[in-house]
């Protein structure tokens, strides 16, 4: 899968789930100061990105992860695994 | 010290709003539907249903609503259309409240069934918690509606919530009424919700409790106390009214809608699902004398009635001992369906919305009156009738049996 394949897919994912606005979801934001997203809504996009993706995400690499592109980065790992 | 009702808010399947809900009983309009649907369900028979009207929660939070299933959604509209109308506006609901003195006392049967049922699928077919959102449990727990109510309204006060089935609203309201007339609190905001889904239904068709003949002809069913009775029919909603101490009241300039005078709860302690007439003569003794009222002051009696064929007989049987057979008994059930939690206070709101209009309205689909029960007085259609006060029954599976009595604003 392409990055911006990835990019897209997460995106979708966040929009659709946590009603972030598309304008919002640039690779720096933050995702809890940026995108107000918060622990519970962190476990829900884990479980998200594992429905969208098939795979099994990391939760040790998940819980490090601080902005967007942290996210692109890690689902962009795990599809190309 | 005389406890009012200051405000009223309802979600249902007659509407979504009490002028709409009004309306609509004044009409003799039945919310309840076919559900081919259900078929698919495996010895379920009961394929109709009474869905709440649509309504939009999307002016909930997200971080709110996401923790929300329908019940949660339908109580929180609720809330604020009584809050509203109590004189407390949406953008400043608690500012003018002590919140050491203000409670939210609001239950369902259970927590989401829907969730619940999608919960344990995905558990069985993941064999264990694997794959399960972070959300699921604040759906699914017990205390889901008044938590997710007090969350999306931001309240921070007192809260409980009582769960008994069919009469959680009316046990929530009671409470509400014996906890400010203890003096601990000045206001309640009380009610109940439930949320409808097949589950539900079920465990009354497995009882034998739920309507299965009519399912092509589905406005004709539930029919409380006619001949050709065959059970209930499951419905959906929220309803909540505020109660207040007349001396809270009073000090903020608030219009009293009508006296909440009395309430009771007992548990009948022989059986679990078979209604008992001794049961039901003994609550409503007891919310006659906690009201300090005669037998012959109640004017209308608002039955339970949900349409089965053993409650229902019950029911008058214990209305025919207590009252005879001069008072005028009516049940919603056939307008509504039965919204489980939540008929209660759908009740209250629409009896208080008659003594308002003095004007009753007769048991939808009462035709012919079963030849087993005594010859109580059910009037058909809307009726004309000069009355201050009025008693509402709610019956509930695990014997919990409740009983209230309401006033005319000035009638005692």
């Amino acid at each position: 899968m392409q990055r911006s394949e990835v990019v897209m897919e997460v995106n979708k994912v966040i929009h659709e789930g946590f009603e972030v606005p598309f304008e919002k979801l640039n690779p720096s934001a933050n995702l809890f100061a940026d995108l107000e997203l918060d622990s519970l809504d962190a476990i829900d996009l884990m479980v998200a990105l594992e429905e969208r993706t098939g795979h099994k995400v990391n939760i040790e690499v998940f819980k490090n992860a601080r902005t967007l592109d942290d996210v692109y980065r890690m689902v962009g790992d795990l599809v190309t695994q | 010290m005389r406890v009012y009702i200051s405000g009223m808010g309802v979600v249902s399947s007659l509407g979504n709003s009490v002028d709409d809900i009004w309306s609509a009983l004044l009409r003799g309009d039945t919310g309840v539907k076919a559900v081919p649907e259900w078929g698919k369900y495996n010895g379920l028979r009961c394929l109709v249903a009474a869905p709440a009207h649509k309504y939009d929660e999307s002016f909930i939070a997200r971080k709110a609503r996401r923790t929300m299933s329908p019940m949660s959604e339908m109580a929180t509209i609720a809330t604020l259309q009584a809050m509203n109308q109590a004189g407390f506006p949406s953008d400043n609901l608690w500012g003018k409240l002590d919140e050491h003195r203000t409670l939210i006392s609001m239950g369902s049967t259970t927590g989401s069934p829907e969730t619940l049922e999608e919960n344990f699928r995905r558990m069985f077919e993941r064999g264990g918690p694997e794959g399960q959102q972070a959300t699921t449990f604040f759906k699914i727990m017990n205390h889901s509606v008044p938590s997710n109510v007090a969350s999306a309204l931001a309240y921070q006060g007192p809260l409980l919530s009582p769960s008994s089935a069919c009469s959680t609203s009316a046990q929530a309201m009671i409470l509400g009424w014996e906890l400010i007339r203890s003096g601990l609190y000045d206001l309640v905001i009380a009610g109940g919700a439930d949320e409808l889904h097949h589950t539900s239904n079920s465990t009354f068709d497995v009882v034998q409790a739920a309507s299965i003949g009519f399912n092509d002809r589905p406005e004709e069913t539930p029919r409380p106390f006619d001949r050709k009775r065959d059970g209930l029919v499951c419905s959906e909603g929220a309803a909540i009214v505020v109660l207040e101490s007349e001396a809270h009241l009073e000090k903020r300039g608030g219009k009293p809608l009508a006296e909440f005078v009395s309430g009771a709860y007992h548990c009948d302690g022989t059986h679990m699902s078979q209604p008992q007439t001794p049961a039901m003569v003994k609550v409503m003794t007891q919310s006659l004398k906690r009201a300090n009222l005669a037998s012959e002051q109640i004017e209308y009696v608002n039955a339970h009635a949900t349409g089965t064929v053993m409650g229902d007989v019950e029911e008058a049987r214990s209305i025919d001992a207590m009252f005879g057979r001069k008072v005028p008994v009516s049940s919603l059930k056939g307008h509504f369906g039965h919204s489980l939690a939540a008929c209660g206070a759908i009740e209250v709101i629409s009896s208080v919305k008659m003594l308002e209009a003095q004007k009753l309205i007769g048991t939808r689909n009462f035709v012919e009156r079963d030849p087993e029960m005594p010859a109580i007085f059910l009037p058909q259609g809307v009726v004309e009738k000069k009355f201050s006060t009025f008693l509402s029954n709610n019956f509930a599976f695990g014997g919990i049996n409740s009983s209230l009595i309401v006033s005319k604003v000035g009638a005692r």
